[in-house]
């Protein structure tokens, strides 16, 4: 059996350690989330999808599922329909979820509550995921200044906390939230997107650049290959694994993060588009008698973020297989 | 020297980019900016707002007497005559400050003091049903938001049980001598902390045991927990304390959210009523202020990470 080839978190911890550089922090904050415990035996053989992983898959494709069919599925329709009669009452017949404090349908609230919140961690992170990914390939591929700029830009992006960014960025720029009745997906997604840039960026960065020193790209550019050949067909195929973990865990961050907004007040308008965020926030003043609003969106929220990072874990665990093989 | 030169140089070229970034974020805002601040102000109140903000003068100028003013203390003051009009958002800044640092030291020293020895421990026995559960366990509380942690404790262990009290909203407290309002928001941010801490320990640490100069210690007969705490510990801790370092910014995010809820008067709440009420300037100034201190903290954890690490110490100076 040949020697397992170190994992470009290794690879650049020792690269720098050479040449006398000290790792920063960004490294070492990159080089703990692609090297994962277990990750060494599972290098040697081929771990297989386990239960859990499988099962996870089964439920975000449910949610996503039963999110793109709301309109079609035997739902009351979770604004116009209401019965302040039955209001904050548990689950029923009819209700099987209950109602919530305006007395809506918990069920239709929490399928119809899917879409924005999938919307906007799906939507954010791909937003994310294009735009960074191409500035941290370009960032390791192309060293010198354009790197380092690159790399500075990430850096001072990274200096304003993600909430915090999201947050300010939310508030500046839906005028709707100045005249207090919530803000749009689309700005609550592009305030994500902006915030997930910086990040993936950078662990896009970090794997080219261990990836750009590789005789295969040497091969390449001495057979006269393009920077943009080079970038597309040898170095993306390598450095696409540690972006999609990353990027599947960062769909749960920004789903979780969409709540976190809403309690700040610069959430989606819950009036108009109920989210799994702002249902909680507006079952919280009921919690004490009507337990029920809050626990079942957490449960929705906490299954799905559950199920996103199980996935992240096994894809990482799996994708560094094939970076053995090599 | 050199590298700490250069370290210096990227740690001033951050603070002004961060501080730029919160001065433009007035210009984000769709609109004439003192429409937003007194909407309903006479015209010459308005063009006297316009003057004091510098906002006839070029967008460079602008920032350099904002940044100028930033440093020197004078933060301007709330605007209008509703929502604290005439304070100065210094004096609020002052206050709400050291209230948010206290909570995010708190909480990181719970997150610490749990994760070290639960990582330690699960690394020593790896693959047993310990550490299976452990695993299990911070798993689930990883997607667990602290949100909903914050509104669960706040319901039961406050309301329902009436142990502690459940929010600070109008009173002024002290992270200190009230302690009894800082436990559940501590908890709160603490938990998901505990189990990020505690994975990387526990990677870390594994990966620690197996090399040489564990087996030599354990050959001379060193008993085992001091070879865990005392030889293990130090050489694993390194991506933990940057991590810890890093993190502090996602406890500033959390605790602004977990402030909210619980009504504690930090920086979070702050920034929140700010933006709740149209407080632009204060906004601008509480952003700055939070991307500072994240600076700064970061800075810090880079600089004590050499002298923890002697490789990079010795690397240095070689160089």
């Amino acid at each position: 059996m040949p020697e397992p080839l170190p994992s470009p978190a290794e690879e650049l911890a020792t690269e720098e350690a050479q040449e006398g550089l000290p790792v920063d922090a960004g490294t070492q904050e990159i080089a703990a989330v692609i090297a994962v415990p277990g990750a060494t035996a599972a290098r040697r053989r081929k771990k297989p999808f386990g239960v859990g992983a499988w099962l996870a898959l089964g439920w975000l494709v449910f949610v996503i599922g039963i999110a793109l069919l709301a309109p079609v599925l035997p739902l009351k329709d979770p604004i116009n329909w209401s019965d302040p009669t039955l209001k904050l009452q548990g689950p029923q017949w009819g209700h099987i979820l209950g109602l919530d404090q305006g007395g809506h349908d918990m069920l239709s609230l929490l399928v119809w509550g899917a879409r924005p919140s999938l919307e906007i961690g799906f939507g954010s992170i791909a937003i994310g995921f294009v735009v960074g990914g191409t500035l941290g390939l370009i960032a390791g591929y192309f060293r010198g200044l354009i790197g380092e700029l690159l790399g500075g830009l990430f850096d001072i992006m990274l200096a304003i906390p993600a909430v915090i960014l999201a947050l300010a960025i939310v508030a500046a720029t839906s005028a709707s939230v100045t005249e207090n009745t919530g803000s749009h997906v689309t700005n609550v997604t592009i305030a994500l997107a902006i915030v997930s840039v910086p990040i993936l960026g950078r662990i896009t960065r970090a794997s080219a650049l261990s990836w750009s020193d590789r005789e295969f790209v040497l091969a390449a550019r001495a057979q006269g290959a393009s920077h943009f050949r080079i970038l597309w067909r040898e170095l993306l195929p390598n450095v696409l694994p540690a972006m999609f973990s990353i990027a599947v865990l960062g769909i749960a961050v920004a789903i979780v993060a969409e709540g976190a907004l809403a309690i700040l007040g610069a959430g989606v308008n819950a009036a108009s588009t109920p989210s799994w965020g702002n249902i909680i926030i507006g079952g919280q003043g009921n919690l004490s008698e009507a337990s029920h609003i809050v626990i079942e969106a957490s449960i929705a929220i906490f299954l799905t973020v559950l199920s996103l990072n199980h996935l992240g874990d096994a894809l990482r665990a799996r994708f560094d297989v094939q970076e053995a093989r090599i | 020297m050199r590298t700490l030169v250069t370290k210096l140089l990227r740690f001033i070229v951050v603070i002004i980019a961060v501080t730029f970034f919160s001065f433009s974020l007035i210009k984000l805002v769709p609109g004439d900016p003192v429409n937003y601040i007194i909407p309903f102000g006479s015209n010459a109140i308005k063009a006297q707002l316009r003057h004091d903000l510098h906002l006839d003068d070029p967008f460079f100028v602008q920032y350099w007497h904002w940044l100028r003013n930033f440093f020197t203390g004078n933060m301007g003051r709330y605007y209008g005559t509703s929502f604290g009009g005439g304070v100065s958002v210094s004096n609020q800044l002052w206050k709400a400050l050291p209230f948010s640092l206290v909570l995010i030291l708190y909480a990181q020293v719970l997150a610490l003091a749990v994760a070290i020895p639960l990582g330690v421990i699960t690394a020593y026995r790896a693959g047993t049903r310990f550490d299976g559960a452990s695993n299990a366990v911070a798993f689930g509380f990883l997607a667990l938001p602290s949100y909903v942690l914050a509104f669960f404790l706040a319901i039961w262990v406050a309301v329902k049980w009436g142990l502690l009290p459940v929010s600070a909203a109008g009173k002024e407290i002290s992270p200190v001598s009230d302690w009894r309002y800082m436990i559940l928001p501590t908890i709160s941010l603490a938990v998901a902390q505990i189990a990020v801490y505690m994975r990387l320990l526990r990677s870390d640490m594994i990966a620690t045991l197996r090399e040489d100069f564990i087996t030599t210690a354990q050959a001379k007969g060193v008993p085992n927990r001091r070879i865990l705490f005392r030889h293990a510990l130090r050489p694993s801790s390194l991506t933990l304390l940057t991590v810890a370092g890093l993190n502090v910014g996602a406890l500033i995010g959390g605790a602004v959210v977990v402030e909210v809820i619980f009504a504690l008067p930090g920086m979070g709440y702050a920034l929140f009523q700010a933006i709740g009420a149209k407080q632009y300037v204060a906004m601008q100034s509480y952003i700055a202020v939070i991307a500072i201190v994240y600076v700064v903290i970061n800075f810090v954890v880079d600089i004590l990470y050499s002298v923890l690490d002697p490789r990079i110490r010795h690397a240095r100076a070689a160089a």
